[in-house]
């Protein structure tokens, strides 16, 4: 048991939430291992983003335990979690999006010269790298966000977390009202982050995303977990019975 | 042309163009050029600032995407502490300090109220807008109080407020161009600044990336207080006295100051360069029209219009050309 924890990056023990008299998780566990990629399915209302809400520090489980890299955590803020290595990328939540790109990059970790007063210079040459780190060339770090293609956005969360050595990276349905094109330049900014070893936990509704690019699945129903199989062991149509056929048994 | 075009993307650009052009007109309509006299712009110079100081509070407090409407109480109940800390026989200065300590309790309680209740700030500084005013109508019996024993003109503390620099330029614009810089500086190049913007334009993500949103609205309502506070001493040293009448109004002009200098009524967008030229726009089309012989009654109009046109202008030139 000693020895199995050190696998793991993250391991969720029996999460239990209330939200007034709605049970959101019923009791489960979670965990990925140290470079693994999970895809997170289930249908609307499941539980997924109760439960990475509460790894990422929004809510604060009733009940249960979270260690990390083998200790015992108490993430009571997205600061906590950020602390320990674990960054979000949020669907539409992720970025300020009148802001620039390397403000956005650097936002509340921002260089800085003498009396708090930001080094423009270092955030943005910082960020162009960190963006040609993973293959994005933007034409410069001082334009909004808002100007920037979904796929391209994306990859600027994505860059902020490789740039700040995020341990765990949470991609909450990152391929979301995207085009083809762009889905597939943010499946290939995930790989990137897999190169580097990052652990990734990959929320989605589509099948085919997840199936492309995680190497285990967690399915969850009703606050429950109610499967959990590895690539290998299933295909895209095995896992859609899988989702189906859990929301019915939950019921 | 290049230039031009960049120019006129910033927001902001075609008040400062109106701006300039509006002065050209006072200058050259006003009867025997008066618009551009010393004597007028001295008086000009001397007014502004007491709304302008706070309007570049509002400003900031705009852009992380909140109001505050009780600054028209808050600044009177600062002229009041200050005018009775003189009355106790402290020096100026300590009552400067009280004003300025009380100005920023007032907006501390305003922004708690506003991120605790989670009430948009509109709601809660329009309730404290009309608590204050009327604690301060019952504490001060509406009286006013005259302070020009206290600081007789000529002392050292008078000057500092109200004098002249160069036998006519008054201090307070200086005051005001000083607010000016340290809080351009805070807004457009400290890390408070990037927090300020990330907070107005997506809560969720400056909250995912560590910044703690709430005390970063609160810290602005702080800064508005005591601007409040130290616009109430200024103003009360100019006109001698402490009156329950100081502020009236102040709460709409200074958010329609900033309207007109390309601030968002929704946060996120805007500058200080911006909120200046709205702070100095607003008075120089009110003293423009006074000096063509507009009827004084009903200049209001005209500052009502204006405030239309100057956004409907920002927002269309801006889609113009982005």
């Amino acid at each position: 048991m000693e020895r199995e924890n050190n696998d793991f990056l993250v391991r969720m023990v029996n999460i239990h939430k209330w939200f007034g008299r709605v049970y959101a998780l019923r009791g489960v566990d979670f965990e990925v291992r140290r470079g693994e990629t999970v895809g997170l399915i289930g249908d609307n209302g499941a539980g997924k983003s109760t439960l990475i809400k509460i790894l990422s520090g929004y809510h604060h489980a009733d009940q249960g335990e979270i260690y990390f890299e083998g200790q015992r955590v108490s993430i009571r803020s997205p600061r906590d979690a950020r602390g320990l290595g674990i960054e979000t990328v949020y669907q539409e939540q992720a970025l300020a999006p009148n802001l620039s790109i390397s403000r956005n990059i650097f936002m509340g970790r921002e260089p800085l010269r003498r009396l708090g007063l930001i080094d423009k210079k270092v955030m943005d040459e910082e960020s162009m790298q960190a963006l040609a780190n993973l293959g994005l060339k933007l034409r410069s770090p001082d334009v909004p966000v808002v100007t920037l293609s979904g796929g391209e956005r994306q990859g600027v969360a994505i860059a902020r977390a490789l740039h700040f050595k995020a341990k765990l990276v949470i991609l909450d349905e990152p391929t979301v009202a995207l085009s083809v094109k762009e889905v597939e330049e943010v499946l290939e900014f995930i790989r990137q982050l897999q190169r580097e070893k990052v652990s990734v936990i990959f929320i989605t509704h589509n099948l085919y995303h997840a199936f492309d690019i995680a190497e285990r699945f967690v399915v969850m129903a009703r606050g429950k977990k109610m499967a959990d199989v590895k690539k290998e062991d299933t295909s895209p149509q095995g896992l859609s019975d899988l989702v189906l056929k859990s929301a019915f048994v939950a019921e | 042309m290049e230039r031009l075009i960049q120019f006129l993307r910033r927001r902001a650009a075609s008040t400062f163009l109106v701006f300039v052009g509006l002065v050209l007109i006072f200058a050259f309509l006003s009867p025997r050029y008066v618009f551009v006299h010393s004597r007028n712009i001295a008086a000009l110079g001397k007014l502004f600032p007491d709304l302008g100081i706070v309007t570049l509070g509002i400003g900031m407090l705009m852009i992380c995407g909140e109001f505050d409407l009780s600054v028209a109480s808050v600044l009177p109940f600062c002229a009041y502490i200050f005018a009775r800390t003189l009355y106790a026989g402290l020096a100026p200065s300590w009552g400067l300090f009280f004003a300025l300590l009380v100005g920023a309790a007032l907006g501390w309680f305003n922004g708690f109220l506003t991120v605790k209740t989670r009430m948009p700030s509109f709601i809660t500084t329009l309730g404290t807008l009309m608590f204050w005013r009327g604690v301060l109508y019952i504490w001060s019996k509406l009286m006013p109080l005259g302070i020009r024993q206290y600081i007789p003109s000529g002392s050292l503390f008078e000057k500092v407020l109200t004098g002249t620099v160069f036998g006519f330029f008054p201090v307070q614009s200086l005051w005001f161009t000083l607010f000016a810089i340290l809080l351009g500086i805070l807004l457009h190049y400290h890390r408070f600044g990037n927090w300020v913007y990330a907070t107005g334009d997506n809560r969720d993500a400056a909250r995912a990336m560590g910044i703690n949103t709430d005390w970063v609205k609160t810290a602005c309502f702080i800064i508005v207080g005591v601007l409040c506070g130290f616009s109430a001493c200024m103003q009360s040293v100019r006109i001698g006295s402490f009156a329950a009448t100081q502020g009236i109004n102040f709460e709409l002009r200074a958010i329609a100051a900033c309207v007109v200098g390309g601030t968002s009524l929704r946060g996120e967008i805007g500058s200080m360069s911006g909120v200046v030229l709205g702070a100095l726009t607003i008075p120089i089309l009110d003293n423009g029209l006074v000096l063509l012989r507009v009827p004084v009654m009903g200049i209001s109009a005209f500052i009502g219009l204006a405030t239309i046109l100057f956004v409907l202008l920002n927002t269309y030139v801006e889609r113009r050309f982005r």
